[in-house]
């Protein structure tokens, strides 16, 4: 599957992201570089990258990952004290970051998938993994119980600003390569073979199928481009510390995966961001009084997804397309 | 370097909330065994259970053990109607829809619970057995002792249930093979609305007896879900004597964690423990297969 | 038939679960080009020994020796990447995908261009009879018999050297199966497919086979042309009380 051949097969799709990218990239003018209009819609879209990442391992592998945060937060915090004690430039410490993670996941997922763990033990293992690493980095010789903070100097060399539409368009920027890199894998032989272990486990390997080596792949994919992102994270979030590890918010991410409907690119991007931004919203004005309302609508959406709409927004859109395509059929070819 | 007498009084303490975790996990193993239900949110139930006993004893100014009288009936009836509202549309569903669902579910209880309650910690301020009594070199708290006590009581009542009983036929029954138990004339479906109840009944039981000396927070139930399934997996398909037993195991290992690391670093040895046992024991210690 | 070289030799295996042998000391060669039918009543140790031929299962003795290679207890990934492809008795679907999309991870095997693979999809679909406009259709609302096809066109694209039918026509109407049949033969035919086809639907086998083994409690009883096979007299006990003739 050569580069040429993918990009005259998905040359739509392609072009749909760049267009996508583009029009993000233009929203600042449109808002007129409101700080908090900015920051909710950076949030959003590195929830975009998170939900889209997920969309590798759970929507194509079909493995319910509930671990996002454990490579999110190993990653960001390898760049920032590589940062903060090394002065080490986050454009290298993410890059690291996200080595770490990939090799943490290939750690935790080869004697994993090669002991045919899957399933419900799978979700198990990977929502303790989240706590396993919150409960180490709080011991007093890691990060202890303080919150830590990355030095105070800002340009595009630290990724910091004291404004946020450079870092906006950093994250848009790498929005539309996360989705890249999942339309290259969902239209190649990796992709075709995620799905058919999604599927079928046992056919699929009938079929030739290194079900173990693909399922790691897809791990240590989905580990990368979060270590990758948790500098960025860390940025938002203005610290770190053990709490980075955050294990409600690695659910949050596997929600938002399955709300879109697994598998699919586009309802992974717009379900994480009209969530996240709902959330935010919803935060901002109801939270003071109610917390967690955000949280408790996510969680409400999913029941309802779960029992009458497995496929969900992407299935919705899909029966959606086909009701209209079937009339238009009828009206103009027969 | 460590004092003997702290390790000795911190695996007493790990052996009596292993009853307890043991109390909470069999209401999952049931679910789980029975009905093939995968339920992520079996801790929150705990956690609501757990706001429950708190907000009745505060009224009727009781401890919130005695209050398990009321909480385990109301907590089997809100167990029915969870089964039919939620369960019973994914019955037979693949896994990761039922994850989804029930992980949804939770989601809702922990923030129905933050909505109302806040983050801030509730206890019950005035409880009549959280003193402790020296024993020579160990010191016992008597809450815990009851728990543990009541906990293993109610772990031989269900068992008793499941062997020697009608009831406990059909639910066996339908656990070895749901197609041809309604050939038995069995009700499935009312076999798993019992079952759920049950499970969900024992979740407020432990609860109950755990605000004796604990306290609640709209994340209590996290924990309480990941343990449970912790001993789900080591207990296997051992039935209840497994579940005692890996229950045990888990409150040993918690102890050990807090002794020889730091309280806060407890789960993290019950979790590394939990992959080994994945690793090289997938289907758990006490299997009977 | 019978004289070409022998492209699968199964010598003496063994597997037991527990107490139970449920596959004791099994022999016997697959000659290049035949279909040889495999019979038994249930629980002969039939899908047994195909698990143990297929790499599912690991035999506790005996050699299985493929295109004179010894092939015993690899994994199934890699026996299928040797050329050994199976039907499901009960279909394994991948619901969620494309009737071409499905085939298409077959034929990934052995073709490294996503879109050469699909049009070698869409080709082995149209030789086993697919009609077009099914090619789009999700495996999930698809009728049993479509399965069927299926699950043998994602088998055939990966282009194997051998082929593995466990149960084909079982749950399909006796029309189906006639279906079914004809279009085995023809992939026997015109690829030169050799096949193992394991049924306990008599009639259907015997029309197919070149020749036939006959199983009965884990052990091989009888082997020969389909007709001294119909009137073996250890056969006919084997079948008795549990499926007529």
């Amino acid at each position: 599957m050569g580069w040429g051949e993918w990009i005259s097969e998905s040359k739509r799709y392609i072009i749909g992201t760049l267009v996508l990218g583009g029009l993000l990239a233009l929203v600042p003018f449109a808002i007129n570089f409101d700080m908090y209009y900015l920051l909710i819609l950076s949030t959003a879209l590195l929830y975009g990258v998170y939900v889209v990442a997920w969309n590798i391992i759970g929507g194509y592998a079909g493995q319910l990952d509930l671990a996002a945060f454990a490579y999110i937060g190993l990653g960001g915090i390898v760049a920032a004290e590589l940062f903060t004690i090394y002065g080490v430039t986050p454009w290298v410490g993410m890059f690291v970051g996200a080595g770490v993670a990939m090799i943490l996941a290939a750690a935790i997922g080869y004697p994993t998938f090669r002991f045919g763990i899957k399933d419900v033990w799978y979700a198990l293992m990977s929502a303790a993994l989240v706590v396993i690493l919150n409960n180490i980095f709080h011991l007093p010789e890691l990060l202890g119980s303080l919150d830590h903070y990355l030095p105070s100097k800002y340009g595009w060399m630290y990724l910091r600003f004291p404004t946020y539409e450079n870092l906006y368009w950093f994250v848009t920027v790498t929005l539309v390569v996360a989705m890249l890199i999942n339309l290259k894998i969902s239209h190649s032989k990796t992709g075709y073979y995620l799905r058919a272990i999604r599927e079928d486990e046992l056919a699929a390997e009938a079929l030739g199928i290194d079900v173990r080596k693909y399922k790691l792949l897809a791990l240590m994919m989905y580990a990368g481009i979060l270590g990758f992102m948790g500098y960025v994270s860390i940025v938002i979030q203005g610290t770190y510390s053990y709490h980075t590890f955050d294990s409600p918010n690695s659910i949050t991410i596997a929600i938002m995966g399955i709300i879109g409907g697994l598998g699919s690119i586009a309802g992974a991007f717009t379900s994480a961001v009209t969530l996240k931004i709902i959330g935010e919203y919803l935060r901002s004005t109801l939270g003071a009084s109610i917390p967690g309302i955000h949280l408790l609508i996510y969680g409400l959406l999913l029941i309802i997804v779960g029992i009458f709409k497995p496929d969900g927004l992407a299935g919705v859109w899909v029966s959606l397309k086909k009701k209209f395509v079937k009339k238009n059929v009828r009206g103009e070819k027969k | 370097m460590i004092d003997p007498s702290l390790v000795a009084n911190n695996v007493i303490d790990g052996v009596l909330m292993g009853l307890l975790y043991s109390l909470v996990a069999l209401g999952l193993a049931l679910v789980f065994g029975v009905m093939d239900i995968i339920n992520f949110a079996h801790g929150d139930f705990v956690m609501i259970a757990a706001y429950l006993s708190w907000l009745l004893a505060m009224a009727f100014w009781l401890d919130p053990s005695i209050i398990a009288v009321i909480t385990v009936p109301v907590f089997f009836l809100i167990g029915v109607a969870v089964y039919k509202l939620v369960i019973e549309p994914i019955l037979g569903a693949e896994p990761l829809i039922q994850i989804a669902v029930t992980v949804g579910l939770g989601y809702v209880f922990q923030n129905v619970a933050l909505g109302i309650w806040k983050a801030e910690p509730k206890s019950f301020p005035n409880p009549w057995f959280n003193f402790s009594i020296d024993l020579g070199p160990v010191t016992l708290t008597v809450a815990k002792l009851m728990a543990a006590a009541i906990s293993l009581i109610s772990l031989y009542l269900v068992h008793y249930l499941l062997t020697n009983t009608k009831f406990g036929l059909a639910i066996r029954a339908t656990s070895a093979n749901r197609e041809v138990a309604p050939l038995m004339g069995i009700n499935v479906r009312k076999v798993y609305a019992i079952t759920f109840g049950l499970g969900i009944a024992l979740t407020a039981l432990g609860a109950s007896l755990y605000m004796s000396w604990g306290q609640t927070n709209p994340y209590l139930g996290q924990s309480f879900s990941l343990l449970s399934w912790v001993i789900v997996a080591m207990g296997g398909l051992g039935g209840v004597v497994g579940v005692l037993y890996s229950g045990l195991i888990v409150g040993i290992l918690e102890a050990l964690g807090t002794t020889f690391f730091t309280a806060s670093a407890r789960l993290a040895v019950v979790y590394i423990a939990f992959f080994l046992l994945l690793w090289f024991r997938p289907r758990g210690l006490f299997a009977r297969r | 038939m019978s004289s070409g070289k022998a492209v699968l030799e199964v010598n003496g295996v063994v597997k037991r679960f527990g107490g139970i042998i449920a596959v004791n000391k099994v022999s016997f060669k697959v000659y290049e080009g035949e279909i040889l039918g495999l019979i038994g009543p249930n629980g002969a140790g039939k899908t047994t020994l195909f698990n143990c031929i297929t790499g599912v299962y690991t035999p506790e003795e005996g050699h299985v020796v493929f295109l004179g290679q010894e092939i015993t207890g690899l994994q199934p990934h890699i026996i299928a990447q040797k050329g050994i492809l199976r039907t499901w008795q009960k279909v394994r679907p991948f619901k969620k995908m494309t009737v071409l999309d499905t085939v298409t991870v077959g034929a990934l095997l052995r073709i490294k261009s996503v879109r050469k693979a699909r049009e070698k999809a869409a080709e082995i679909l149209r030789f086993i009879g697919m009609p077009e406009e099914k090619f789009d259709v999700l495996g999930r609302e698809i009728t049993l018999i479509e399965h069927k096809l299926v699950d043998l066109a994602r088998a055939l694209a990966t282009g194997p050297k051998l082929l593995l039918l466990d149960e084909v026509a079982a749950g399909l109407r006796p029309h189906e199966m006639e279906e079914l049949a004809n279009v085995l033969r023809k992939i026997n035919k015109e690829k030169g497919l050799t096949m193992i086809v394991v049924e306990h639907v008599m009639r259907f086998v015997m029309g197919l086979s070149n020749r036939l083994i006959v199983m009965h409690e884990g052990q091989k009883i009888a082997e020969g042309k389909p007709e001294e096979i119909a009137n073996d007299p250890r056969v006919i006990e084997a079948y008795l009380g549990t499926k007529p003739l």
